[in-house]
């Protein structure tokens, strides 16, 4: 025991090293780096919880902190979007006193905005590209290197001024506020993405309020955050979903499937895993988040699934782009239309390149195609709690392998792995490959029918889990995390030895 | 329902969990349903062990190598008549040595190997590959060259020595091969002489604490010594091995980015002044005439030196270029013009990738990154060194203390060598299992008990790099032995063949002077009676 809390002479040192920004190892919530920064972060925070303007004061100087940590020089471009979109906030509002139009400002925000994240996102791709046509070297240009969560501050920045703009809410009228607004640490890097609507009440409340339910559910979201995020997703991404498409399981079409099975749990438990922990964190504090994640494979339509994943996006892109773009308001046609190009664009955010494109077209059109059902067969449901319990059954595994597919595309590196594997499902499948595939990745399969089976379980579970947890007591609460916590640590070791490498940052870090 | 203000509770959570979470590490490694369940340590990063200080891991950019390449094999395109004139590349000093360089054609009696064999398997599946080529330039006794890269494994010329005598031994050719100029820390090596002052010496592993101009300048080598006016170095023949003596030439591989002044002093006696013109590439000076040593001082102005290359004769020579803590990833860091530009000086006919001890872990077995990463280290030998053969050597055995004290293996190297021999077979090149090699000698408590590696379980020392040697060598016999014995009866069928076809010609002409005989009996009688014919003409025109 003395050995395990001695260290040698350097050990300040590394701690203050530890400190500074490093590129090799950002901050995420998942971290030990976390864990104790939070414990020192909450003793402050304890003392001027009940005093708004400080509050406000001490958790932005956290979170800059915590954005530093996490993508370093590019706190400045963080801080520039907060001073410019603060400003073009006060300036559409005064527009709209003056009853004078807004549009020219809205623009000004909206251009500044998506010029930061077209050059982050696509100035590689359209190097690349001109390098391609006219040879190697005609632009010499170090890659871009995408700071970490700059959609989501640059996409609720945009969201303020123009909810301003509309007169849905009032400009702030403190800085601090908006960057809190912007940067509030548990939803700096994934997410999600809060209206300052609802957002804005709680930061200028004047003592954030905290009930037992309210603190056994933060409790259930992060346990439940840790094993989805630092267990499953872990685990079946590189036992399975990796060496799997990377041919080292063979190329029969079982394993094709499964594979691809296997990464459309793999990125609903990395991407709501770590959603739920910020929710949870953020709720520890006093804040709601708004949810994320509503079981999405339970969805019995296309239309469903966009209610219930990733919600905060779906409903931003909803809000600000297919509502901008004129909605439903201009006739069906219409309607189909800006519904595939906002899925192409939604598509195209994630990355520039075949593979997205096809993935948000897929979507978008058969976003498409069940409003034009919607509209010509008179008994067709919207959702899958309106319909008969064998027709809903149809319908989500239906929508559930479209959405399967749709991922594939997004994973896959160019069109050829996405043709490779359906050639392997279609003309190489077998159910005798289960044998051997049960004997190599025995382990990686149970973990991953635990995910399906966790995410089938219907609400009412959620909800008495939730429930139970409230009710564990202090003691019982502390304790789940840290089993929680040493899950997820023995989940890295264990990885750390089967594919030398564990750990690593959320999948969805990449958008 | 009351509602108390639980936010209190977010400290005492949170400071119980963080006590919680650190106690984890108490819990010792137990099993479970046969699996162990290791020990965790959340304070791991503030422990010495888990930071190296100045090292950094390269990556590979392929892109980058072939862009640069590129750039190398099409200059600058200029008017013909504005081109300045090229600078020189070598700088000769040649004293005319009479010089009996024996050729050695081998025989496959020569080579049959002996003992327990672990072949070298060549995954490349065309007809014509670079390993055939190897075989073939070995057996017909031409100049081949080979490149050992390796860490510390082979550090001090352990394995390579025995190595190049062997094969030097049975092919020809002399000398130490490949020198370096001066490196940043104390090593001694038996197989020359080397004493070096005035130069500052940096390592690729340590790129922090290298200049940013010189970061892209390093050769597989992996050190680069920058030495301003009086700054010397002095390369001697030993005699550890007969095959190291005889030295007939001497080349010196060094740029200067300014003009630079340098002498050249062969045994102590001759000397030569060369002047290096300014630039960026790599320069030799290339000596020929009998040696024992080869001195270099900087005269004037300032060169950037690689090492020098003793040999003689014609046949193999064998440059060791370890690298301590390298698990081969430092190649990205080395520059790709420079490999290129001494390949085409030294021209490698074998580029050898001794890695692994540095990456194992007790217990591991899954090493797919290192895997990925061993290939990019073999397309990046491939494209500096294009007319090279590639052997990957899998990781040596190893074994590591258990928690009873005793040492016991440390169960990664079968995966680590799969993984190794995955790269090799995927990448077309060829591979050896060392460990294999290493069990047939009685595995790595063998080695310790008979002396031949450290009591560490790890590193062998120069006794048990013969015996390693020695089965490498044993497996290029085997290639060789195969492509002779293939090549002998193909001699012989041939000659048989020949002899057959001389034989048939033989035959044919025989057959064919019967016939004429045989046509011109049957027109004899005519000819008889034309004759008798003729006579009687005569006759009556006499009479």
């Amino acid at each position: 025991m003395g050995e395990y809390f001695s260290f040698d002479g350097g050990v300040w040192q590394r701690v203050v090293a530890m400190l500074d920004y490093d590129a090799t190892s950002p901050l995420t919530l998942t971290t030990g780096f976390f864990l104790f920064a939070f414990l020192i972060f909450g003793m402050g925070y304890m003392v001027v919880r009940g005093r708004a303007t400080l509050r406000t004061l001490y958790v932005v100087l956290f979170s800059l902190y915590f954005y530093y940590k996490l993508s370093g020089i590019y706190i400045l471009l963080l801080l520039g979007v907060a001073f410019s979109d603060f400003l073009i906030g006060r300036g559409v509002a005064r527009r709209r006193e003056q009853g004078r139009g807004t549009r020219g400002l809205v623009a000004l925000s909206i251009t500044i905005n998506v010029a930061i994240l077209v050059y982050f996102k696509a100035t590689d791709f359209f190097v690349g590209l001109i390098n391609d046509l006219y040879g190697s070297g005609t632009l010499d240009w170090e890659s871009v290197v995408v700071p970490a969560g700059v959609s989501f501050f640059v996409f609720q920045s945009i969201a303020y001024v123009v909810d301003i703009s509309r007169g849905v809410i009032q400009p702030l009228r403190n800085i601090f506020s908006y960057i809190f607004l912007l940067s509030f640490f548990p939803k700096m890097f994934l997410g999600p993405l809060v209206k300052a609507k609802d957002f804005i009440p709680q930061i200028e409340a004047s003592r954030p309020e905290l009930s037992r339910d309210d603190f056994g559910r933060a409790v259930a979201l992060i346990t439940g955050g840790l094993v989805k995020y630092g267990v499953i997703a872990k685990a079946v991404g590189m036992l399975f979903v990796a060496p799997a498409f990377g041919g080292e399981l063979g190329d029969g079409g079982l394993v094709a499937l499964l594979a691809i099975y296997g990464f459309t749990l793999q990125i609903y438990c990395d991407f709501s895993g770590y959603s739920d922990i910020a929710q949870g964190i953020a709720l520890l504090m006093g804040f709601r988040l708004p949810d994320n994640f509503n079981a999405p494979y339970h969805s019995a339509t296309i239309t469903e699934f966009w209610r219930r994943w990733h919600i905060s996006l779906s409903t931003w892109l909803k809000e600000y782009l297919y509502i901008s773009l004129g909605g439903n308001r201009h006739g069906a046609f219409r309607t189909y239309l800006n519904l595939i190009i906002t899925m192409f664009l939604g598509g195209l955010w994630h990355g520039v390149g075949m593979t997205f494109i096809a993935w948000g077209l897929l979507h978008g059109v058969a976003l498409a195609l069940h409003k034009m059902w919607l509209r010509f067969v008179p008994r067709a449901k919207a959702v899958g709690s309106d319909m008969h319990p064998v027709s809903r059954i149809f319908a989500t595994l239906l929508t559930f392998n479209l959405v399967a597919f749709g991922w594939l595309l997004f994973t896959a590196e160019d069109m050829t792995v996405v043709e490779d594997m359906l050639s392997r499902i279609a003309y190489n499948f077998s159910f005798a490959e289960f044998d051997a595939l049960v004997k190599g990745s025995g382990a990686a399969l149970i973990i991953m029918a635990v995910g399906y089976i966790m995410h089938a379980l219907p609400r009412k579970v959620d909800c008495g889990v939730v429930r139970g947890i409230s009710r564990i007591g202090f003691v019982g609460q502390a304790l789940l995390l840290v089993v929680a916590i040493w899950m997820v640590m023995q989940c890295d070791a264990l990885l750390a030895v089967e594919c030398g490498a564990g750990g690593g940052l959320p999948m969805y870090a990449a958008f | 329902m009351k509602n108390t203000d639980y936010s209190r509770r977010l400290v005492w959570l949170t400071l119980v969990v963080c006590l919680g979470a650190v106690s984890l590490g108490l819990i010792p490694s137990f099993e479970l349903f046969g699996m162990t369940i290791p020990k965790v340590d959340m304070l791991s990063s503030l422990r010495d062990e888990a930071r190296g200080e100045d090292v950094v891991e390269y990556e590979a950019d392929i892109a980058r190598l072939e862009e640069e390449l590129a750039a190398l094999a099409s200059p600058v395109e200029e008017a013909v008549d504005t081109m300045p004139e090229p600078l020189p590349v070598r700088y000769e000093w040649i004293i005319e040595a009479e010089e009996e360089v024996e050729h050695v054609a081998l025989r496959s009696l020569d080579v049959r190997p002996e003992g327990v064999v672990v072949p070298i398997e060549d995954f490349d599946t065309l007809a014509f590959t670079r390993y055939q080529r190897l075989i073939e330039r070995l057996a017909a006794g031409e100049d081949v060259r080979i490149a050992f890269m390796g860490d510390s494994f082979v550090e001090g010329d352990i394995l390579t020595c025995d190595l190049r005598d062997a094969l030097q031994s049975l092919v020809g050719g002399r000398g130490v091969g490949f020198v370096a100029c001066d490196i940043p820390f104390a090593t001694v090596r038996k197989s020359v002489k080397r004493s070096s002052s005035g130069w500052t010496a940096y390592s690729v592993m340590k790129p922090k604490s290298t200049p940013e101009a010189l970061r892209d300048r390093f050769f597989i080598s992996g050190y680069i010594a920058d030495g301003g006016v009086g700054a010397t170095t002095c390369w001697e023949t030993t005699s550890q091995y007969a095959t190291l003596e005889g030295c007939t030439r001497g080349r010196v591989l060094l740029y200067s980015r300014d003009t630079s002044r340098v002498e050249v002093v062969v045994n102590d006696t001759l000397r030569q002044e060369f002047e290096i013109a300014g630039d960026g590439s790599v320069r030799e000076i290339y000596v020929e005439m009998p040696m024992s040593s080869l001195r270099l001082r900087v005269l004037d102005g300032s060169v950037l030196c690689y090492g020098a290359s003793l040999e003689g004769g014609r046949g193999v020579m064998v440059d060791n270029y370890s690298v301590r803590s390298n698990n081969g990833h430092a190649i990205f860091g080395t520059g790709a013009t420079v490999n290129r530009q001494i390949d085409e000086m030294l021209g490698y006919d074998l580029v050898v990738l001794q890695y692994g001890l540095n990456i194992m872990q007790q217990g591991q077995r899954g090493y797919s990154r290192y895997r990925d990463q061993l290939r990019d280290m073999i397309a990046y030998a491939e494209r500096c060194f294009p007319d090279a053969a590639i052997l990957v050597m899998g990781v040596s055995d190893r074994w590591v203390k258990g928690d009873s004290g005793s040492y016991e293996p440390i169960g990664s190297v079968d995966a680590l060598t799969s993984y190794q021999r995955a790269a090799a077979d995927s990448t077309k090149v060829a591979f050896w299992n060392t460990s294999q090699a290493m069990e047939a000698l009685g595995g790595m408590p063998a080695f310790v008990s008979n002396g031949w590696a450290a009591k560490d379980y790890t590193h062998i020392n120069f006794a048990g790099g013969k015996r390693v040697a020695g089965a490498l060598v044993m497996a290029l016999r085997q290639s060789l032995y195969d492509y002779l014995v293939v090549c002998e009866a193909e001699a012989a069928r041939r000659e048989e063949e020949a002899r057959k076809r001389e034989a048939e010609a033989r035959q044919r002409e025989v057959e064919a002077q019967q016939r004429l005989e045989e046509q011109i009996n049957g027109i004899r009688p005519m000819l008889d009676s034309v004759d008798i014919g003729v006579d009687g003409v005569l006759s009556k025109v006499e009479e």
